[in-house]
């Protein structure tokens, strides 16, 4: 029971179609660039093939995706997510301009998490796409790892600005640098 | 009345530097390193949550679980 196996679960989930396209996001995501912090949440960006005449345009139901877990045996929900080989998994459809462009980008990487049980591919959002969330959805913790892709060089500033400036953050992104008392490296960028 | 002595406090500042070093020794591992260790953590992290739970259960017994957690 790992990660590697709560990885190979979501695969066969997109092999058997119950979800287009994932990518791990949140702060499991963020441990690909950052130093990693403790969680319990393994928070998946996810799509779905449209299905027309199911349900309303612009509703998405998770219902298939709980019943394809049910019936692989995993029942438990932890907070709200449904646990999944030890982590609990918490789908999060695709929202927004931004979560879809993040989906589409997300980087393919394969990892060896146990050399014993060998490795898994996965996707998981790009570090611009990862800070953008965060600063949208800006709770304390999301404001500290903003941080962290700062001070560890981990995000490439000018691919966040662009980011940022195309989905409407930017003034978020000035509050944030304003509260957190750290030159705007936007405003940096385009005034050298 | 506080006389004229100056408290000496030591230097830590290798300290810092060795842990600020190890951050970035960390931070530099593979992902899979990285899943890796947090796992490890919570196992041995287990302990303390579940201590953490009982003493917010015995608060307020019945409570809903605080959400944060």
């Amino acid at each position: 029971m790992g990660m590697k196996q709560t990885l190979d679960v979501l695969n066969r989930m997109e092999t058997d179609r119950i979800i287009r396209r994932y990518a791990i996001g949140g702060a499991v995501g963020a441990y690909n660039y950052i130093e990693p912090a403790v969680t319990e949440d393994l928070d998946i960006l996810v799509s779905f093939d449209s299905n027309p005449g199911q349900i309303p345009p612009g509703l998405i139901s998770l219902s298939p995706v709980y019943d394809y877990l049910r019936g692989e045996g995993y029942t438990e929900f932890r907070k709200e997510g449904l646990v999944v080989e030890g982590w609990a998994v918490q789908f999060l459809p695709v929202a927004s301009d931004l979560d879809a462009e993040a989906l589409a980008q997300a980087e393919e990487v394969e990892i060896r998490i146990d050399p014993t049980v060998g490795s898994v591919r996965t996707r998981v959002l790009r570090a611009e796409h990862l800070v953008a969330t965060a600063l949208r959805v800006n709770r304390p913790r999301d404001r500290i790892r903003i941080m962290q892709f700062l001070d560890e060089q981990a995000v490439d500033t000018d691919a966040l600005c662009d980011v940022l400036a195309r989905h409407g953050l930017k003034d978020a992104w000035k509050a944030f640098c304003a509260r957190t008392g750290i030159a705007d490296p936007c405003e940096v960028a385009s005034n050298p | 009345m506080k006389q004229g002595t100056t408290t000496i406090y030591p230097d830590v500042s290798d300290i810092l530097a060795r842990k600020a070093e190890g951050r970035r020794e960390i931070a530099a591992r593979s992902f899979g390193e990285k899943i890796a260790m947090v796992e490890r953590l919570r196992e041995r992290l287990a302990p303390f949550k579940r201590a953490r739970e009982q003493r917010r259960e015995a608060k307020s017994p019945g409570a809903a679980p605080d959400p944060r957690r």
